[in-house]
């Protein structure tokens, strides 16, 4: 079976729903017992007035005088009925027969014959005529009604609504509470940075759950811990055999098979010092931000790369100075420029200072990178699908170390297609000094 | 009869330092090879070398304090290459801050330790003796700038650092080493080239212009490096030691 109603998305709100409904529900009835109990003691209370007062005024009009019994009238009258010294109006004949009908004949239904009918309307109407001792006709014209609720009432109820969604309200913001920052803690799990804890006081239950959150961060972050250290681990101790190999590969007579050796020894020896460089970079820089003129910074890069015959250009001033790590900037740009060599034979630097950041470009003429792949690539171990990269030897680490690095300069790196084509790496700065 | 130089290898990997020694023995140098910390100390005590390959990672004495003891005894002269297995620059820092003169990164290639090797016993014998005993890993003041001689970047007054290619380095390192003494650009051109002579092409004059650029000096009225007309360049200011930078 299926629910007519949609369900509400959040807790909080299916909470306040169950509470404020219970709470309603609750409140009407006891309302509703305690209006039929005050209409039950109201009613009887009601009709024994009537009887009395209805054997007494019936009493008055029959001993008074014909020609006075006009002038009592005003003070006989009530508020549910009053008396006529007529016939009355016609009527149909009753169906049922009313309570306070029931009341009149027992008190004076032995003494005087009487007949009763209803006054068609809107309102209950109807009215009793019976006769006199001298025989003068005598209406009772009978409205019941209930006596009208205070208007203080409505007011009253009203509080109390509010009294009650307020509470919901507050009970369920108190209960979701942990679990709203449960679940931002979460968001923001990176076991790459310094753990957040969690706060662990509070009810028993939320300081549970806060405890057993902050162990759960405390063992992800030594698995990768554990992850990084056999990485860097297994890295090291390959250089001395490597080292080994490379210097047998000299005494050997020179060959083709040489210079397969060879180049796959320097794969070997490139692979093992990016995973020394990426189990580091993930493991937090342990350098020292100083000030850094920029623009010197980024023009002894690329006269470091024109000295070595490189096409590397760069464009731009920024004209900043910036606190950062020296060493993991360069690291990022070096990372970034050697891809674009790479793929593309030649790279263009552009700095430029835009709302309060600092852009330095890396950009190529290369292949590129498509679009749905643009995400993964700074992925540790990706490579981008296609022979050519394959062929090219890289070892899937140079873009994700360049990010950590990025990161934990403070800054971001995001790779787009360049215009025209190729790829364009920007990497963000603060231009603010950073404190640290 | 004709000077061979010694080489002593002291690193902990039996077969690495024999294969090393027997490359270097078949390129025309001595060489000595030697395990640890203790067996260089007692051969020392004998034979002087000229050059020692010091690796860092060790059991017992690493290289670095090994170096240092050799900046601080009677072998202080005698010029140091570290291997390091970590290419990280506080290390290749800290290496150039106990006094080894140059760094050699693991998986090395054997041709390319004997080119270092060639270039640092070429720099320790053809230059002009200094007239500023310059050590590694310390600040050297000149004009308004300081040099860190580790991390071989500029400090301005205020601390900024200004970073330095490799070649501008070198060149500015020669005129502080030499300072007030006019050189030659193939003096100039020999001691630049250290370690990567095939892959620089740039004539000293570019290089020249791009110091004085990197030093704010103006190329009208140089205030730091000074043209002398057919003969060369001078660096005209006096240049200070400072202790190492903090």
């Amino acid at each position: 079976m299926k629910l007519a109603i949609r369900w509400p998305r959040t807790l909080a709100s299916r909470l306040s729903l169950i509470f404020l409904i219970g709470l309603i529900l609750a409140q009407a009835l006891s309302f509703g017992a305690q209006y039929y109990e005050r209409y039950e003691s109201a009613k009887n209370t009601m009709l024994g007035n009537l009887e009395t007062d209805v054997s007494t005024s019936i009493a008055i009009l029959d001993r008074l005088p014909a020609e006075e019994r006009v002038s009592w009238l005003k003070q006989l009258d009530r508020r549910n009925y009053r008396y006529l010294l007529n016939e009355g109006s016609p009527g149909t004949s009753m169906r049922d027969t009313p309570m306070a009908m029931t009341s009149i004949k027992d008190a004076i239904g032995k003494d005087y014959p009487m007949t009763v009918t209803d006054i068609p309307g809107p309102q209950k109407h109807f009215q009793v005529h019976l006769k006199l001792a001298d025989g003068s006709p005598v209406t009772i014209d009978v409205r019941p009604s209930m006596v009208p609720l205070s208007p203080w009432l409505p007011i009253v109820l009203l509080g109390q609504l509010a009294l009650m969604i307020l509470c919901t309200w507050l009970a369920v913001k108190i209960a979701i509470r942990p679990l709203t920052r449960l679940a931002q803690a979460v968001d923001n799990l990176d076991p790459n940075t310094h753990a957040v804890l969690l706060d662990e006081n509070g009810p028993t239950e939320v300081a549970h759950a806060a405890i057993a959150f902050n162990s759960m961060q405390a063992r992800i972050a030594a698995y990768l811990k554990e992850r990084m250290q056999l990485l860097a681990a297994i890295s090291h101790d390959l250089q001395t055999p490597i080292t080994r190999m490379k210097l047998r590969a000299e005494f050997m007579d020179d060959s083709s098979e040489k210079d397969k050796l060879w180049n796959d020894l320097g794969e070997m020896e490139h692979l093992v010092r990016e995973g020394v460089a990426y189990a580091r970079s993930v493991h937090g820089a342990t350098e020292e931000s100083r000030r850094t003129d920029l623009d010197s910074f980024l023009d002894s890069l690329v006269f470091d790369y024109q000295d070595m015959g490189k096409d590397v250009q760069l464009s731009g001033k920024s004209g900043a100075v910036i606190d950062t790590r020296p060493h993991a900037l360069r690291r990022v740009l070096v990372n970034l420029t050697d891809n674009a060599l790479k793929f593309a034979g030649a790279a263009e630097l552009w700095v430029e200072t835009k709302n309060g950041n600092l852009s330095v470009k890396v950009m190529d003429r290369g292949p590129g990178i498509a679009e749905k792949e643009l995400a993964h690539v700074m992925e540790p171990f990706y490579r981008v699908e296609n022979s050519r990269n394959r062929s090219t030897g890289g070892t899937g680490l140079g873009l994700a170390i360049a990010q950590q690095l990025a990161l934990a300069i403070g800054g971001s790196l995001t790779l787009s297609q360049r215009e025209g084509g190729g790829l364009c790496a920007e990497l963000k700065l603060p231009l603010r000094p950073v404190s640290q | 009869m004709e000077h061979v130089d010694h080489i002593l290898i002291v690193d902990d990997d039996r077969e690495i330092r024999e294969l090393v020694g027997n490359y270097l023995k078949k390129n025309g140098l001595r060489t000595t090879v030697v395990a640890d910390g203790r067996q260089m100390r007692s051969f020392l005590e004998s034979t002087p070398v000229d050059l020692i390959v010091l690796d860092i990672m060790m059991p017992g004495d690493d290289g670095l304090l090994l170096c240092r003891e050799l900046r601080a005894g009677k072998h202080k002269a005698t010029p140091v290459l570290m291997l390091t297995a970590r290419n990280d620059e506080t290390d290749r820092i800290i290496g150039l801050e106990m006094g080894a003169d140059d760094y050699l990164v693991k998986p090395f290639a054997a041709r390319e330790l004997l080119a270092r090797i060639n270039a640092v016993l070429r720099r320790t014998r053809m230059l002009p003796p200094n007239l500023v005993v310059t050590e590694s890993g310390r600040l050297l003041a000149f004009g308004r700038w300081r040099l860190d001689t580790s991390a071989r970047h500029l400090l301005d007054e205020d601390g900024t650092m200004v970073a330095l290619s490799g070649a501008e380095y070198r060149l500015l390192r020669v005129f502080l080493d030499h300072p007030q003494r006019v050189l030659n650009r193939d003096q100039l051109l020999n001691l630049t080239q250290g370690r990567d002579a095939d892959l620089f092409d740039r004539s000293i004059d570019l290089l020249v212009s791009r110091l004085r650029q990197r030093l704010l000096d103006d190329a009208r009225e140089p205030a730091y490096i000074k043209t002398v007309r057919s003969e060369g360049y001078v660096f005209s200011l006096p240049v200070e030691v400072l202790g190492a930078p903090s």
